[in-house]
């Protein structure tokens, strides 16, 4: 794969800002796993969240499309917009914020269902659509995911039959069939082997074009090779964003250069 | 600080633990070995008593009191299984709803997270309450219903009722039986005197032709069958469809079957539970993230992956109601000579554990043997709802484990 890190400069003018936070902060119980992030995602960009496990991105990331809400114990406070829409106030549909916000996790978690269900599954939730109309969406968002070829044969056979890679590239179809504008993905790579991994970076890159992307990674090498912005998280702090190029080759902070050069982490 | 050498390994030590675990090994063996050759014992001597009696004639026969020969435990599989119907209608439903509602719809208000937790607390205490408190529990609330309501007794109309249907039978100068309508039920015998619509019992209705004792008969058949004396007399009685419900239930099948009902809805939240938990967070996480709500995380998610979890632990549940006699004998007493199975949600019924007891303790000997034939057919009834249990368990395991 050649995807040279991107020279697209975070702050070229024509960017808009798709997801912003101010001064966020969200604690678990009494424990407060974020401090003060303000931090602005911009639209059509590949955004990487790197950090030391612990280190909050996980946790930012499923605030963003309130995946916490789930987690009894957790709360936030500071400001979270996309567009005009207050992502933190209660008012908030979260069922279409969802939709809105698809999310594609570590390890692979297709439904115990054929391929096709597992995409047509969004899609019934949101929209009545015809079959025909239901067809061309899953071999749309099944294209898209870069997946089509491989699975066009078994559209019917189960999910649970296709390879790690395959699978991963699966739930990616699922989540963009709703039509969302912002994809989450967490640690999307940590459960596949090299090829696959390849093949998602690959896909993540194209995917920009349409979506607004954020990727939390473990890989620092992932995170050069397929995002415009990165920002590093340490113990619950926002320690420094940037262009990927400045924050991999001239880190203003003594910390991110330790850890994008693996002194620790 | 200080080198030091690592001690040599004592040859005795090990051979210490290698015997040690030997011995446990047996010792664990010794029990289990002693369950499996008690229980044989116990079927078998039951199989040899009772292989005797068994035919298909005991299977499909009536109780006789003084023919154990002749003797049948149709009656009792018909009000077993009539019981364990109306157990599973009731219990089910109630008992996988409470399970979602406590593993799918935690709540996060604090006040609520009591109630919650109470409600757990409860199930789990509830499921090792013996199976005669619940029967007690079955009488006090649905045979009298605390008393609250007017007492039923039997042969007479109770004050609350629903679905049945009285007539006065009246017998026709023809020797033949034709029914009125009843308007006020306390009175029992109608006086007939003056020309009044009657029916056929096929329903066809028609206007009665009174005629005074002495008089004439007519010689039209059909007008001699509308023909009655005057001052002959109707005595009422009721036809109970099978959805006949008064207040209260009295001694009935549904109160014999919601109170096993209680006796196995903790059963079936707890395994329900355990279905439930049992499908991995990331299916959830994957829903969410989709924008399901949670309802329909449960319906599209949720239940489709547990529901053969859910139902083993229904099979198995249904099977201990079948068993149980302690709440039936409570509740609708040690019932054995009917002839039939129960005819609406209000009769009584034979069930196989009451008529199992009933006979093992009959002065009649001769019952003594029927008692081990009808506990082969029970036995055989339960193995038959555990294997499908354990099929049911089987083909879930192989879906889960393709991932």
């Amino acid at each position: 794969m050649t995807n040279a890190p991107s020279e697209t400069p975070t702050n070229d003018p024509a960017t808009v800002t798709a997801v912003q936070a101010e001064h966020f902060n969200a604690w678990y119980g009494d424990f407060q796993a974020l401090h003060d992030i303000s931090l602005d995602i911009p639209q059509n960009r590949v955004t990487a969240f790197i950090g030391p496990s612990g280190c909050g991105k996980s946790t930012f990331l499923r605030w963003i499309n309130r995946m916490n809400d789930t987690v009894a114990i957790a709360h936030a406070g500071g400001t979270l917009r996309m567009g005009e829409t207050d992502l933190l106030s209660p008012r908030t549909d979260v069922v279409d914020l969802r939709r809105r916000i698809g999310i594609v996790f570590q390890k692979p978690n297709p439904f115990p269902k054929s391929i096709f269900e597992n995409v047509a599954f969004g899609p019934k939730l949101h929209m009545r659509l015809s079959r025909r109309e239901l067809e061309e969406l899953v071999e749309w968002s099944l294209r898209k995911a870069a997946v089509w070829n491989e699975v066009k044969d078994r559209l019917n056979g189960p999910a649970f039959g296709l390879s790690g890679g395959q699978q991963q590239r699966l739930c990616i179809a699922r989540a963009i069939a709703t039509g969302p504008e912002v994809l989450l993905m967490d640690e999307p790579c940590s459960a596949l082997d090299p090829a696959s991994t390849l093949a998602i970076e690959d896909l993540i890159f194209e995917l920009r074009e349409q979506y607004t992307i954020v990727i939390v990674t473990h890989n620092m090498q992932q995170a050069s090779r397929c995002s415009d912005q990165t920002a590093f998280f340490f113990e619950g702090k926002l320690i420094e964003v940037g262009s990927t190029t400045q924050v991999f080759t001239k880190p203003k902070n003594k910390q991110t250069e330790d850890y994008v050069s693996g002194k620790f982490g | 600080m200080n080198d030091i050498q690592v001690p040599m390994v004592d040859p005795g030590r090990a051979k210490q633990r290698h015997t040690i675990s030997k011995l446990f090994r047996m010792a664990c063996m010794l029990v289990a070995v002693q369950a499996v050759v008690i229980l044989v014992i116990l079927l078998s001597t039951i199989f040899f008593r009772g292989i005797d009696h068994l035919s298909w004639s005991f299977i499909t026969g009536v109780h006789r009191d003084d023919n154990p020969d002749g003797s049948g435990l149709w009656p009792a599989i018909i009000g077993s299984i009539v019981i364990c119907a109306i157990c599973g209608l009731a219990a089910l439903p109630i008992g996988i709803g409470t399970a979602i509602f406590l593993e799918e719809f935690k709540p996060k208000h604090w006040l609520l997270r009591v109630f919650h937790n109470l409600v757990q607390l409860n199930i789990t205490n509830l499921a090792g309450v013996p199976s005669i408190v619940y029967g007690i529990l079955g009488v006090t609330t649905f045979v009298y219903m605390f008393g609250l309501i007017e007492s039923y007794e039997a042969n007479k109309a109770p004050s609350i009722e629903f679905g049945a249907r009285r007539y006065y039978q009246v017998r026709t100068a023809a020797k033949t039986f034709v029914w009125l309508p009843v308007e006020d039920k306390t009175i029992r015998l109608l006086e007939i005197n003056d020309p009044i619509e009657a029916m056929y019992p096929n329903g066809q209705s028609f206007m009665l032709n009174v005629i005074n004792r002495g008089d004439p008969k007519p010689d039209d058949a059909e007008l001699l069958g509308q023909t009655v004396y005057r001052g002959s007399k109707g005595s009422i009685f009721s036809k109970h469809p099978w959805y006949y419900l008064r207040l209260p239930f009295h001694k009935s099948v549904l109160s014999a079957g919601l109170t096993l009902a209680l006796v196995v809805l903790p059963i079936v939240i707890i395994s329900s539970q355990e279905a439930i938990r049992a499908v991995p967070d990331t299916m959830r996480d994957a829903g969410l993230g989709l924008g399901c709500t949670r309802w329909q995380m449960v319906r599209t998610i949720i239940l489709p992956a547990s529901i053969p979890g859910i139902m083993t632990g229904a099979i198995l549940a249904m099977s201990r109601a079948v068993g149980e006699a302690a709440p039936l004998l409570a509740v609708m007493g040690g019932i054995v000579s009917k002839r039939t199975g129960p005819e609406n949600l209000m009769d009584n019924a034979a069930a196989m554990p009451i008529t199992i007891y009933k006979w093992a303790r009959d002065d009649n000997p001769g019952f003594w043997e029927l008692s081990a034939s009808a506990i082969i057919v029970l036995l055989c009834l339960l193995l038959t709802m555990n294997s499908f249990a354990i099929l049911l368990r089987y083909w879930a395991e192989k879906k889960f484990t393709a991932n």
